[in-house]
This record gives C-alpha cells, sequence and structure tokens, in this order.
C-alpha cells in the first residue's frame, strides 16, 4: 500500500494484536457457533420459542455464553471491517472518521445486545 | 504518473482488481472478504431482532412466525452458505497462518469448498425437512 506501511512495524499500532485477536476470537466463535446452530437448527422447536429462550435466559450460564457470543461477534465482525478499511490508502482524517464509527456501532450494539441478554 | 492523472482513483482500484491475476488464494481471500462483510452485517440485524423478546411472548412469536415465512427461511438458508464458508475458511486461515497450513493451503481449500457445499446441503435438509 502506502509508503508508510512499515511505520508502525513493531510500535504499538502495528496491528500485531487484532491480528492474532481477530484469529483467537474467529477459533472461539467458530466453537460457539457450532452449539448456536445445533440448538437453533437441529432443533428448531427446542430453540426458537419464547419459553425456550427464556428458560436459557433465567440460567447464569447461559447469559454468560450469550454475553460472550455478543462480544466476541462484534469485535471480530467490526475489527474485521477495520481490517478492510486499512487496506485502502485514504486521508488520515478519513481514516479516523470511519474508525469513530466503528467504535460508535460497536459500543451502541454492544450495549442493545447485553440489555436484552441482562432484562430477563 | 500519467495513469494518476487521467483516470480517477477509483476507476484505477477497479482497473487492478479486474486486471490482477486471480490465483486459488486470490479467490478465497475475496469470498473470505464478502462473506465477513456480510455477517458482520448481519450480526447488527441479528442484535436488533432480538429486542424483540423485550415486547413479550405474544409479539415474540409474532416475530418468529414472519422469520418462519418461506422467504426468510430461504435467506437463512443463504445466510448458512456465508457462516459455513466464513467458518471453515477461517480455520484454514489459522492453520496457514498459525499452523503449517502454508505447506498444502490449496488442498485444505479444495476441502473447505467440499465441506461447506455438503453443511449448506445438511442445513437446507434440516430447515426445509420441518416446513
Amino acid at each position: 500500500m502506502s509508503t508508510n506501511s512499515f511505520k508502525f512495524a513493531g510500535g504499538r499500532n502495528s496491528g500485531a494484536k487484532n491480528w492474532y485477536m481477530q484469529r483467537i476470537t474467529g477459533i472461539l466463535l467458530v466453537v460457539v457457533l457450532i452449539g448456536h446452530y445445533i440448538l437453533m437448527h437441529a432443533t428448531p422447536e427446542s430453540g426458537h420459542t419464547y419459553k425456550a429462550v427464556m428458560d436459557r435466559l433465567h440460567q447464569p450460564a447461559w447469559k454468560v455464553i450469550d454475553m460472550a457470543f455478543v462480544t466476541l461477534g462484534l469485535w471480530h465482525g467490526l475489527n474485521g471491517l477495520w481490517n478492510v478499511i486499512r487496506d485502502y490508502e485514504m486521508k488520515p482524517i478519513m481514516t479516523t472518521v470511519l474508525y469513530t464509527v466503528l467504535v460508535l456501532i460497536a459500543l451502541v450494539f454492544w450495549f442493545i445486545g447485553l440489555n436484552t441478554i441482562l432484562s430477563f | 504518473m500519467s495513469l494518476q492523472n487521467s483516470t480517477s482513483k477509483f476507476n484505477r482500484w477497479l482497473d487492478v482488481m479486474f486486471r490482477y491475476r486471480k490465483h486459488t488464494g486470490s479467490w478465497a481471500w475475496i469470498l473470505h472478504r464478502f462473506t465477513g462483510i456480510g455477517l458482520t452485517l448481519y450480526i447488527l440485524v441479528h442484535i436488533i431482532a432480538l429486542t424483540g423478546l423485550l415486547k413479550g411472548e405474544a409479539a415474540f412469536n409474532e416475530e418468529m412466525k414472519l422469520f418462519s415465512s418461506p422467504v426468510f427461511l430461504f435467506a437463512e438458508w443463504f445466510l448458512g452458505i456465508l457462516v459455513m464458508f466464513h467458518a471453515i475458511n477461517g480455520i484454514r486461515i489459522v492453520l496457514v497462518d498459525l499452523g503449517n497450513g502454508a505447506r498444502y493451503h490449496k488442498q485444505i481449500l479444495v476441502f473447505v469448498y467440499i465441506l461447506t457445499v455438503i453443511l449448506v446441503a445438511g442445513m437446507g435438509y434440516l430447515i426445509f425437512a420441518h416446513v
């Protein structure tokens, strides 16, 4: 990309931690996703009904799993979008604006998701 | 550069995009990127849709009835393609980056495509067998 590609190499802003965490969260998401698909698609009658969801949401362990799922999914997805954005050369102000938008989306949707889980 | 002056930045980007020779891995990269963007948009919709739980049982079940209509079931199946490919190819990326996968990433990719087709077909059965 730009001539500054290596400006951050080895530094705090190299993105190496995000790169590594993208893999870690990805592996965790695959694990949770297998359970999610078995629960929601292999056994639709037990997964989708209001009563079944309420049963689960009243157990602290399920709340923790659901909150982890929301957190991991949002972080992995929005960090992925940030990776896409970083692939393109643009004015620094544009990068800052887009980064701020991604952080705001993350915070708003994290709040909405956790609010749904913790309301029960 | 004369090229820079004659065409816009976006046109140059498109030009490179289409002329760039796409190898096996390039297609995996393109598919992984587009499925990833799609899934990120979907998780936002998913989080909003589940706020229906806050409106009580009747409203939620009404919402679920809508999501069980044929159009949504088909959309769900299509979503499965994105999920399965992204998840399995993601494992391939981890094998390449953190394991020894770079030596046989093309073979893994064939496996990824085959496994995606099998899982999506199985998903289709699970979704539509109940209708």
